[in-house]
Order: C-alpha cells, then structure tokens, then sequence
C-alpha cells in the first residue's frame, strides 16, 4: 500500500453536476432565454505502458453540453464521459494449440485463445491496469481542453 | 495496495459527491491496513503495540474472514504465511474495500457501474449505452490480448497470475510459486471472497481445478494450465 489510492478518475469526474443544476436553475428563474449546444467527441489517450509488453489505449466518447444564457452571455460548460472503451486488442493473432485430452466430467476444456474485442475492463493484471490508468489520463486531459 | 482504483459510474444522476464518498472509504482502508504504513492499525499490531481487541471493528471483521478462509482453503489462502508471525492482510483487503465500495454506490442508488482495483472489479448493470459490462481475462502469455472475454451485469471478477509484476503467489505450504498453472479467474457474488480463492487455487497448482470444480455455488472458475488448457468450471459466465 505504498503508494495509498493514487488514482482517482471517475465517469462524472469532469462534470459538476450541483453546481451546473444550481446554475440551470438561477437561469430558469430569472433568465429564460438560454442556447444549448450539444456535442459528442471520442478521445483517444496516449498508449499508457504496460511494461515491455506492449501499450494499452483507452477511448472515451466524452458529451459537452455548452448551455449560454441569452442576456447575459453567461456560458457554462459540462463535459461528462459516457463511455470509456478499451481498443487495446487491434490485430487478431490465433495462437491457440489445440490439445486433444478428454476434459475431466465437472470441467470443461478449452484451448487457450487470443482474443481482440471491444472490452470495458482487464481482469488479472497489474501492468494492464497501470497502463489503463495512464491512457485514460490523458484522454480526460485531452478532453477537458476541448 | 498501491494501486489505481478506477471508479466508472455510469449513471447520470449519480453525484460527484458519492463519488468523493468511496473515495474516502478507499483512503480509510487505506490508512487502517496498509503494512507501508506505519501508524496504521495492522503495523501497530504487527509491533505488538495495538491489541486485536482494541483494533477498529474493521480490522477484526477482516482478520476473522481471513482465518475463515484459510480453513475454507486448505491453508492455501493464509495472511500469516509470508511473514510468520506477521499479520497482512492484504490479499482480502483489496476485494473487501471493493466490495464495501460497491455497497456505497447501491446505497446511493447507482445501478451501472464497475469498481476496478488493479484488475479485480465488481460490475453492476451495464456500461451504458452498452447493456452489460465486458470484460477482458488477461491472457497470461500475450500481454497485449485476453484470453476470455466475459459479459455481465451483476459479478465479481478476481484473477491471480504468475505475472511479471504485482503480487506473487506461493503456495503457503512450500514457499515456492506453484508449478503447472498460468492463471485462476474466480466469478462471483463476493470480490474479496473471489479474490482469495483465486490466490488459494492458483497456489494449488495443478491441483487447483479439481478444488475449483467444487466451489460455493455461485462461483465459477477458469485456469489457465502452463501447457495452455483452459479448465472452467460448467457455471463460468461465457459472453
């Protein structure tokens, strides 16, 4: 536990929900001429390490709501992150060895298979994990600067 | 645990304080059982200068799983072993804290959501817009790919490997890495229970799928043997 929790990234971390409803609601009351845009945006990180293995990329599609109200001009921005993807398995490479062995009766056998396909998550290991942190990192950076 | 924990809460009407709540759950578990740290409650018991009976109720509810577990086992997932003498438990932490996170964000009334602390998780619901959560097994021999991919609404997923880095697994018996296995990737209600029968079975060796196939029910496992089999048991989720 060296290092404590150093990693605090969250979904709704870039938005400020309260303080956006405190503000849509001022508006509503006083002021009820407002423009919303709406935009989507997909960010991809930097390769975050995973030690010499290889690199894992994570892409976050990322809806900034861009609400300015008419008479003053006052514009408030909310970014939220609706969904965080894993496109780190780009190339199928099939290194599986089928194995003909009669599986014992209460499990069931399969060969080992390498798999690249839309995931969320890994599980099973550190290095991943990290590497996950690191692109994920700088994905958020790159969209709070949008 | 000097790990990343990664929180994705999916739901729109969840609030940034809930989230700031699991985090500071998070730095009290912290704080309390991290053997980095010297004023937490299990190096001052590790000293001798706290005595279990006056340590935070936590701390007791954790220890007395860990013991439960270790005869649940067979020995093979034991807190005392590394250190003789020396209590760590590290290895239930982990999944408890994560466990106990995920009680927070239901109390909060968040529905979609996966909690991830260096590759163990629980997932609940789905990762909006996708209606389930997917999740990638580490393949134990190509660091860049998975060897599974798992789909699921309401789980825990634990794996222990013999990997490069991270936490390195011996048998508690002998002191030495198991022989024969890759990896151990335990499904279940619980994280912390998940995560310990992970490391049990993966300590186990060979002799670790034959243990898994009789697992509480609701839990599942697949290994991943050296010569590159994969056993799973027959209630292991497939996508």
């Amino acid at each position: 536990m060296r290092k404590a929790i150093t990693i605090a990234l969250t979904v709704t971390a870039l938005a400020v929900p309260s303080v956006n409803a405190w503000a849509s609601a001022t508006a509503q009351k006083t002021i009820p001429k407002k423009k919303v845009v709406v935009a989507t945006k997909s960010f991809t990180g930097t390769p975050g390490s995973a030690d010499r293995w290889g690199n894992v990329q994570v892409t976050i599609v990322v809806k900034k709501t861009t609400t300015t109200v008419v008479k003053t001009k006052k514009v408030t921005v909310l970014r939220r992150i609706t969904n965080v993807a894993v496109p780190v398995f780009p190339n199928h490479t099939d290194r599986s060895i089928f194995i003909n062995q009669q599986a014992l009766p209460y499990l069931v056998q399969e060969t080992l298979q390498a798999q690249s396909t839309g995931i969320n998550m890994v599980s099973g290991a550190t290095y991943t994990s990290q590497g996950f942190v690191q692109s994920l990192q700088s994905a958020i950076l790159s969209a709070k600067a949008w | 645990m000097g790990m990343p924990v990664v929180l994705d809460v999916r739901d729109a009407d969840v609030g940034g304080d809930v989230l700031d709540r699991v985090f500071d759950w998070l730095r009290f578990v912290d704080a309390t059982f991290s053997t980095y740290k010297d004023d937490s409650e299990i190096s001052r018991i590790n000293r001798g200068e706290l005595e279990l009976g006056d340590a935070d109720e936590t701390v007791r509810e954790v220890l007395d799983r860990c013991e439960e577990l270790r005869q649940e086992t067979g020995g093979y997932f034991d807190v005392r072993a590394p250190l003789p003498g020396l209590v760590d438990p590290s290895g239930l932490v982990k999944g408890w804290a994560v466990d106990r996170a995920g009680a927070i964000l239901d109390e909060a009334g968040a529905r979609n959501y996966a909690v991830n602390a260096g590759g163990d998780m629980v997932l609940r619901g789905g990762a909006l817009p996708d209606a389930c959560w997917r999740v990638g097994i580490q393949h134990p021999l190509i660091r860049d790919r998975v060897a599974k991919v798992v789909e699921a609404n309401h789980l825990a997923v634990a794996t222990s490997g013999a990997y490069e880095r991270g936490e390195h697994v011996v048998d508690p018996h002998t002191a030495a890495p198991p022989a024969g296995v890759l990896s151990v990737t335990i499904t279940g209600p619980e994280l912390a229970t998940a995560d310990a029968y992970a490391t049990a079975a993966f300590a186990m060796g060979e002799a670790g799928p034959n243990w898994t196939a009789r697992l509480p029910s609701g839990y599942a496992a697949m290994t991943i043997l050296a010569d590159e089999r994969v056993l799973s048991t027959p209630a292991f989720p497939a996508p």
